[in-house]
């Protein structure tokens, strides 16, 4: 039976934010997610909240949206509906790539069905899954469309590799690389890319080989950098660690949208081949390096700084994102390659202050409760001001 | 010929050998009590039944007076590491958790007082002995959340209550103290100053420790390790200190956790787990508490023993379970939370006899009662924390299956 593709409204997106949740008194992983949900079961607001792999760990899914706007004020919302559920659980909850010091043996897998059996499967692999990432949505009409932006965001992937990166420290260490997290995904046997197929029904043929092989079942199986997602007519970037702030996934989201308008509009006809061939190379440099990494273009044979790279991007886009209302994101994010200063650094920086990794957690949960200011606070002040 | 180089008999005390000898008999009668599937607390305890007739014929009885620097080191531990866990700023934002606390410490109060009454205790001293049921052991919840590996909300409402109930028994005890002053007929000045000493002295050295504590903790890199070594050293400085101003060690070092925590500059000291060293003076303090309690108590106070710890326990069990279902815990969450508060021992032990020694009175009349009260619960306590965090689910589960058996399932489902 083929894989349908559901139609939808393309360049519409939607957010998934995988957070963490934490003991107040060393902000060290705690097993807190099961009571957090029941709590925020009661809430009512736009989007979900969702178990993970482990008891550690909150997914946050926003609805469909159509503009940026409409996506900081659900993730804003949400975020303050979690703040007051954690407060009276006396858990914190925080952005980040990855826990700086959790001993990963001591997680504890959320007892569905699905997390046993991958557990079962993977073994520590499963625990040491306690990583963090933001996962962005566009929405496209058609599975070709799909298949198309998937290649051709490959390239790009060491933007939102460096823009996201927020996972520096792991196991109670500095590991070098501005994400730590993209190894955690890496070690499963089904991470990688998309096969150099053009169109849906290509695509097809290759789902039903894979499983026909009983190596998957759905296309959940996959732990692609970008995959289609044919039950919710997107396609779904994976590579971002969680930022620090709601406001910077928004504009991550505002980001990957209207490169997707660039795309869809201008269409590109290189071959897919020789981008992969740079991938994993490219991929490396933006994990190890961030800004700093240096980019292969294998069309143009030459090499590039990632900052370089974003910034010019960023350029080309500006028509695009005055049409789409993402010019004000935009514009935030050449700010920030410009200054290099991601969250990574941001965490580098807390650590260097402190002294010490719990201090840098629990200043990284009190950034994630407070920027942007929760809804109330800006309100009132606002009317303070009037 | 000269032999003055052997040692003379009897052999003296010595405290290193009593340590270590206690240490791995406690230890090896834990894992017996692992290997029955019982809390290993109990065996800790049950081997100090077994030492207390070797004590005995040693001339080392009481055994709890004599090694009450071992006593007081473990508890004011304890006592530390249970207040740095207690968060105001927590139960202001859940008012619920910090009415569950006074209900359930209030209901035991009242429910013991009630019970003694009616079996024909005299006023004061019954009221005594109430207030020192309020409190929960800390030591006996510790290292069973430790053991069980347990961890979530109703582990972290446990230890928060059992700090604040530890609390309110000691300041209760402490003003009760001053009523049993005054019936045997002390100076109206002395009845009052006394408690007043031992409350505010203490509260006040507790926090000029954790202040220092701050200071030095400034002042060095913050390293586990570090942190570690000066938190160990203020806490035995601390019981020392206490000691020697003739203050409660149980609410110095109560304080010293609490002002360590609840502080504007909490952050200046690691919160660094003081778990396995912290073991080796636990399980000592076990065998001494467990040699110390004579079977003797039971024939003549085991049913006012069981219809006070029957008492206690129904007050804690009613006031705890109402206040977290209020608090929007499950039912089962809230029958753990209840069972968890169950435990009796050392803290309660030293509440009494911190009273008995200045009130020989109040040891004849209650005594027999108490301390069978307290044997009861050593064995009942570790059990019913354990059953509570379990019907929790904060527990590690018990291993399913083996990878084999795991490979094979997956087969299937493929």
């Amino acid at each position: 039976m083929p894989l349908d593709f559901k139609r939808s409204n393309p360049l519409t997106m939607g957010v998934e934010l995988e957070l963490m949740v934490l003991n107040t008194h060393n902000h060290d992983l705690v097993r807190g997610a099961p009571d957090l949900l029941a709590r925020l079961e009661k809430v009512r607001m736009q989007g979900e909240v969702k178990p993970e792999i482990t008891e550690s760990m909150i997914e946050v899914n926003t609805s469909v949206n159509e503009t940026y706007d409409g996506l900081l004020a659900e993730l804003v919302d949400v975020r303050d509906a979690i703040v007051v559920a954690a407060g009276r659980l006396n858990v914190e909850v925080a952005g980040g790539g990855a826990h700086p010091f959790h001993k990963w043996t001591e997680r504890r897998i959320f007892p569905t069905e699905r997390f046993q059996r991958v557990s079962a499967l993977y073994g520590y692999l499963a625990k040491q899954f306690t990583v963090f990432g933001q996962h962005i949505h566009i929405g496209v009409e058609s599975g070709d469309d799909a298949i198309y932006l998937t290649h051709h965001l490959a390239p790009l992937i060491p933007h939102f590799i460096a823009l996201s990166a927020s996972s520096p420290f792991s196991q109670g260490e500095d590991t070098s690389f501005e994400t730590s997290r993209l190894h955690a995904v890496s070690a499963f046997p089904l991470s990688g890319q998309l096969p150099p197929v053009n169109t849906w029904a290509e695509f097809n043929r290759y789902f039903d080989e894979m499983r026909g092989y009983g190596i998957v079942e759905s296309m959940k199986d996959f732990y692609w950098d970008i995959r289609p997602k044919p039950e919710y007519g997107t396609i779904e970037i994976r590579v971002c660690d969680t930022p620090l702030t709601v406001d910077l996934a928004a504009q991550l989201a505002a980001y990957a949208q209207t490169l997707a308008a660039e795309l869809l509009r201008n269409r590109r006809h290189e071959p897919v081949q020789p981008m992969y061939r740079v991938y994993g190379y490219n991929r490396f440099q933006a994990s190890r390096f961030g800004f700093e990494g240096e980019l292969v273009d294998p069309f143009r044979t030459r090499h590039l700084r990632i900052r370089e790279d974003i910034l010019e991007t960023l350029e080309r886009l500006a028509p695009f994102a005055a049409e789409l209302g993402t010019a004000v994101p935009l514009m935030a994010l050449a700010a920030l390659a410009a200054r290099e200063a991601n969250d990574s650094r941001w965490l580098r920086e807390c650590h260097q202050e402190t002294g010490s990794l719990p201090d840098v957690v629990r200043l990284q949960a009190q950034r994630w409760r407070t920027d942007p200011a929760p809804r109330e606070a800006a309100q009132a002040g606002a009317r303070a001001m009037q | 010929m000269d032999l003055s180089f052997l040692p003379s008999f009897p052999l003296p005390l010595s405290y290193p050998l009593l340590f270590g000898v206690l240490l791995v008999a406690g230890m090896l009668g834990g894992e017996m009590a692992r290997a029955a599937r019982l809390p290993r607390i109990i065996g800790y305890v049950v081997v100090g039944f077994v030492v207390a007739p070797l004590t005995q014929a040693m001339g080392l009885e009481p055994l709890i007076e004599r090694a009450r620097i071992l006593v007081d080191l473990a508890l004011g531990l304890a006592l530390f590491d249970l207040g740095r866990r207690m968060d105001l700023q927590w139960m202001k934002r859940d008012w619920t958790l910090a009415a569950a606390g006074l209900a359930e410490a209030l209901l035991a109060f009242a429910a013991v007082l009630w019970c003694l009454l009616a079996l024909g205790f005299s006023a004061v001293n019954a009221s005594i002995v109430a207030s020192i049921c309020m409190a929960t052991s800390p030591v006996v919840v510790m290292l069973v959340v430790q053991d069980d590996k347990a961890e979530g909300q109703v582990t972290e409402r446990v230890l928060n209550l059992v700090a604040l109930n530890s609390l309110l028994a000691s300041i209760l005890t402490t003003i009760l103290l001053a009523s049993a002053h005054l019936e045997s007929r002390m100076a109206v000045e002395t009845a009052l100053l006394h408690p007043a000493y031992l409350f505010m002295g203490s509260v006040l050295l507790g926090g000029a420790i954790a202040a220092c504590a701050r200071f030095v903790a400034r002042a060095v890199e913050k390293t586990a390790d570090l942190h570690f070594t000066l938190i160990a050293g203020m806490v035995v400085g601390a019981v020392g200190l206490s000691v020697i101003l003739r203050l409660s060690v149980i609410l110095t070092l109560l304080a010293f956790g609490l002002f360590t925590r609840n502080d504007a500059r909490k952050y200046d000291v690691l919160d660094v787990s003081l778990a396995p060293a912290s073991r080796l003076l636990y399980i000592v303090l076990f065998v001494i508490t467990g040699a110390s309690l004579p079977p003797s108590a039971l024939l003549t106070g085991a049913a006012a023993g069981m219809a006070l710890a029957g008492a206690r326990l129904a007050g804690k069990l009613a006031g705890a379970f109402a206040f977290s279902l209020l608090g929007g815990l499950r039912a089962r969450q809230a029958a753990g939370l209840a069972l968890g508060l169950a435990p009796v021992s050392t803290l309660a032990l030293m509440l009494y006899y911190g009273v008995a020694r200045q009130f020989p009175g109040f040891a004849d009349e209650v005594e027999a009662a108490f301390l069978s009260m307290v044997i009861v619960m050593e064995v009942l306590g570790p059990i019913a924390t354990q059953w509570g965090l379990r019907l929790a689910g904060e527990t590690v589960p018990e291993p399913a299956a083996t990878g084999h058996a795991a490979r094979a399932d997956l087969a299937g489902d493929a």
